[in-house]
């Protein structure tokens, strides 16, 4: 069965054998050249591998208000900071490096211990550091090997604290966000947005960071750049925010706790958001001190927490706006009922009592005066679950999608959820305390102002922006981001009406007269939101000018006892600074006889770039 | 033939058939398994998950294992009734990565099945290795005339282009290199084989226009690597400079500078072998050539000990394949060949690699289970 061809087999296995100890001799010489012959030269080429990479900053994209006024850009700093493979003798250098620093030695041995992973990648140990420092550095050159001075962008707030929650700070990057993040290029070290449109639009602002080879003699200084890509700078973001009303409503706000929304109510831009107490984020630029850091942590006010749309309140009165159109959708009222207020209300043993007796009213009036015995009559003829209904319609315990980081949703109470958290029945009591905001009802000012949008544009509940473009580096702006329409209300046109002009009587003839503009008709609705925590929140929400509404604002004073009192006058000086900047800024949203449009500026299909 | 009698093995008692197992060669390969996995996590420790890769490795020497075991106990005359299904199996497959394969560093070579990546190329050196022996060991006469070799070298031309257009070059040399090697085995005349390796290099100059541009740079700069020292010459330059600094008794497992300083390219892949030079040194260098050169040799004796003309082809291809991976890696890393991104064997981190040259050893350890002894 064997054949002849095999007969060759054993030679050829022989000749085979030769070929394989010829290869393996040639690889065994070849190795015995590299490792013993040359290996001393060897080893001092990799002792001082001549090539070395360093990683340029990108700078960050400018953020630009909606005029394209600056708000953040960046300045040049230097950064003091040591590249493992190059310190051969952390036991001398360190100490030094701490003196002149004034970095605790266990902070450098600690941040070092972070960047061992990649140690031919400079570790930063101080950021933007004086020009004192570096010269000081220098001087003694000689004592730290591996110390090097990296040139690098810092984050500049060009108004410290002025919009600091909408516009975020920066941080290095820390261990879970370098996991998250690893494939898209970030490294150990970076300063990445930690909130607000930072951190939101941080994909975007950050850039790519350029490479440089550089060979370097065996004393790590530069001999020649072999390879270098330039990277780029990160685009520009413009908000919809305008400076000045900005100014406006964060000096408004001075001294108080609490938050100011401003709002497109026919785009959803927000002109303005503020949160008080605010930080300066200028601090975070080039890493926070301990210090300052500390005193931000200790202030029992919770200073880095966005009132407008990461913390939620009760609305009190507000809600009114909600029980006022849900009575008039369901036909429990009608704009011209009347109803008798006797100052209180009998819910079998229980007495509910107003703070006043305000007769015999309208609708109109009983919005006008916060009528809490009106509003109590028509919640309980509306019924817990379709006042539910309709809260849910106007946006409220709902997150807005407003392009910020960290959003909370706050709450509208179910009889349900009432049964099954509380374990207790949904007794008459809590209907009337949620007809008025009250109770279980949690809303962020951001939702209000959305709600009081609709309100103010017929009806269509419009998701909150703060970014109208993008621009290249090159300046080239675009505009990709529209109006979106998330849903529409349940009331009618005729009952919005008759819910805008209750509002109106509010600030001219109400609780909300100190929100009044002489020449320009403004709305709004007041609350004075009774919480466990203390002194009453007090609410404005309103807009202006009344037929026409161009402006929605939003007050809210933590503890601030009565609407009417501490945040009319806070709309009212928001909206003035509003007016006072009435040129139109570029790519705006203009009106026309037929009622809204759109201006080619944010089209409908998507990006224009101009 | 005198002293090869057809009797089916099966016959014999396990216990006297287990004692044919090669337990030097057994040692050899799971001894470089096991440096293998050493030199892997040595070079990944930089890795931003050090521990996901080792993982993957213990998964990948298991199931490596099983297939080594599973070849061993499997009848090889099997493969030889199956061989058409095998042959073109493999060129459906060799087409399947052409249309719809996962591309990566600029070559083609991936097929994703399920949560898996496998790298059709590299069963198909396993493939053309059964294939080739089963047609050598049919033949009646043997191979004189040259014309007798075109039916062999129209055999491998359909998967070597294949695989040339992925395009992976080093694979497709290292399917001649094998048909050589079996040829060679199987006595064709030297002056025969001369021809056809003359042709070959005759066809270079049309081969170097239909490289991509890299691999062209790759060759030009394994001659003069300060062609560019940074692109293609990079490599070279590093990966010498960390093998050399291992000298005699290298810097020490997980102490490598190049290695860690990332100095290395694919240092746990392609340049494994500059991280055993570097941490190992000289002494761990040759060491691991000696493991290679035993597992060889003990594969030739294969082939001299075998029952048949297929087992001993089998054994023939299996050696030359390891043999010119561990030539042309090695000699790679050490500049003296050209870089082509050839894995070496049960060491590299890759897992149709490590499968496929442990199914190859396990075929091995099949003709020795089942040939017989001269009973007196």
């Amino acid at each position: 069965m064997e054949h002849d061809s095999l007969k060759y087999l054993s030679a050829r296995l022989l000749g085979l054998r030769a070929l394989l100890l010829a290869m393996f001799v040639v690889l065994g010489v070849r190795l015995w050249q590299l490792q013993i012959l040359q290996g001393d030269y060897y080893d001092q080429l990799s002792e001082s591998n001549r090539i070395r990479v360093h990683h340029t900053a990108a700078p960050r994209g400018v953020v630009l208000d909606r005029r394209a006024e600056v708000l953040v850009s960046n300045r040049p700093s230097f950064t003091i900071a040591v590249l493992p493979m190059e310190l051969r003798d952390p036991a001398s250098v360190l100490p030094v490096l701490s003196s002149v620093l004034g970095v605790p030695l266990s902070e450098i041995q600690r941040r070092l211990k972070a960047g061992r992973a990649r140690p031919f990648e400079p570790v930063p140990i101080r950021r933007d550091v004086g020009i004192d420092v570096v010269t000081a550095l220098e001087e003694r050159r000689s004592q730290l090997a591996g110390v090097i001075v990296v040139a690098e962008p810092v984050r500049q707030y060009r108004y410290g604290p002025l919009a600091a929650h909408v516009l975020g700070y920066l941080g290095e990057i820390d261990a879970a966000e370098l996991h998250a993040l690893r494939d898209r290029g970030y490294r150990s070290g970076d300063l990445i947005g930690k909130s607000g449109v930072e951190r939101q639009y941080d994909n975007l602002l950050r850039g790519e960071d350029g490479d440089q080879v550089v060979e370097v003699d065996a004393g790590g200084r530069p001999l020649r750049v072999l390879r270098e890509s330039r990277g780029h700078t990160g685009r520009g973001v413009v908000l919809s925010l305008d400076r000045a009303v900005q100014q406006a409503a964060e000096e408004a706000l001075q001294g108080r706790t609490g938050a100011v929304v401003a709002m497109q109510p026919r785009t959803g831009e927000i002109l303005a958001m503020a949160s008080s107490p605010a930080f300066d984020p200028n601090l975070f630029a080039a890493g926070i001190s301990a210090k300052n850091w500390g005193r931000l942590a200790r202030d029992p006010r919770d200073v880095m927490i966005n009132r407008a749309a990461a913390a939620a309140y009760e609305p009190g009165s507000v809600f009114k706006i909600v029980t006022g159109a849900a009575a008039l959708h369901e036909g429990v009222s009608t704009p011209q009922s009347r109803l008798l207020c006797t100052g209180s209300l009998s819910l079998g043993p229980w007495v509910f009592r107003d703070l006043a007796a305000h007769g015999t009213i309208d609708f109109t009036t009983g919005v006008a005066q916060s009528c809490n015995v009106m509003f109590w009559q028509l919640g309980r003829a509306i019924g817990p679950d379709r006042l539910y209904v309709h809260a849910k319609a106007f946006g409220l315990g709902d997150r807005t999608g407003v392009d910020l980081p960290l959003e909370v949703s706050g709450s509208i109470p179910t009889t349900e959820y009432k049964r099954r958290h509380w374990k207790e029945p949904w007794y008459p009591g809590d209907t009337l305390n949620m007809s008025i905001g009250q109770g279980f009802v949690l809303t962020t000012p951001l939702q209000i102002a959305r709600m009081v949008s609709a309100v103010a544009n017929g009806g269509e509940l419009l998701r909150p922006r703060l970014v109208r473009g993008l621009m290249a580096p090159g300046g080239t702006m675009s505009y990709g981001f529209s109006r979106e329409v998330q849903a529409r209300v349940k009331a009618s046109p005729a009952h919005l009406a008759a819910i805008r002009a209750g509002m109106a009587a509010v600030v001219s003839r109400g609780t909300g007269r100190a929100a009044a503009i002489p020449g320009l008709s403004v709305a709004g609705k007041t609350g004075s939101a009774e919480t466990p925590r203390g002194r009453p929140h007090a609410w404005f929400a309103g807009f202006a000018p009344v037929e026409d509404p161009q402006i929605v604002v939003v007050v809210l004073v933590e503890h601030g006892y009565r609407g009417g009192l501490t945040s009319s006058p806070i709309a009212r000086r928001v909206i003035e600074a509003w007016r006072a900047r009435q040129a139109p800024p570029i790519g705006d949203v203009t009106d026309s006889p037929n009622g809204v449009v759109v201006s080619p500026a944010v089209p409908a299909g998507g990006v224009d770039r101009r | 033939m005198i002293g090869r009698v057809a009797h089916p093995a099966s016959a014999e008692p396990l216990r006297r058939r287990l004692r044919e197992i090669d337990f030097v060669m057994l040692c050899a390969v799971l001894a470089l398994i096991a440096l293998g996995s050493l030199i892997i996590l040595s070079a990944s420790r930089s890795a931003e998950a050090p521990l996901g890769l080792l993982r993957v490795r213990a998964l990948q020497v298991g199931i490596s294992v099983a297939l080594l075991v599973a070849f061993a106990a499997m009848p090889y005359r099997a493969l030889a009734d199956a061989w058409k299904l095998i042959y073109f199996g493999n060129l459906v497959l060799l087409a399947l990565v052409g249309a719809i394969g996962r591309t990566s560093l600029g070559a083609q070579r991936w097929l994703s099945v399920g949560p898996l990546s496998i790298q059709p190329s590299e069963f198909a050196k396993l493939a053309l290795i059964i294939t080739l022996s089963k047609l050598l060991s049919e033949r009646r006469e043997p191979i004189r005339r040259f014309a007798d070799l075109i039916p062999f070298v129209a055999h491998v031309a359909p998967s070597a282009v294949l695989v040339f257009l992925q395009p992976d070059l080093g694979t497709s040399l290292v399917f001649v290199a094998i048909l050589f090697a079996l040829l060679f085995a199987a006595g064709t005349p030297l002056r025969s084989l001369a021809i056809v390796g003359a042709a070959g290099l005759a066809a270079a100059p049309f081969c170097w226009h239909l490289v991509k541009p890299y691999q062209r740079m790759r060759l030009a700069v394994f001659l003069d690597p300060s062609l560019d020292p940074l692109g293609a010459g990079y490599n070279l330059i590093q990966s010498k400079i960390a093998v050399g600094s291992g000298k005699l008794f290298g810097k020490g497992v997980f102490e490598g500078t190049q290695n860690a300083l990332q100095f290395l390219p694919m240092q746990h892949t392609d340049f494994a072998f500059s991280v055993l030079g570097e941490e190992m040194g000289f002494v761990g260098a040759i060491g691991a050539l000696a493991l290679f050169l035993i597992l060889l040799w003990r594969a030739l004796r294969t082939a001299a000990v075998a029952q048949d003309g297929f087992g001993a082809y089998l054994a023939v291809g299996v050696a030359a394949m390891i043999a010119v991976h561990v030539f042309v890696n090695v000699g790679m890393t050490m500049g003296i060949m050209p870089v082509t991104g050839i894995p070496l064997p049960f060491i590299s981190h890759g897992g149709t690699s490590l499968m496929t040259n442990s199914a190859a050893i396990g075929l091995l350890f099949s003709v020795l289970l089942r040939r017989q002894k001269i009973h007196f």
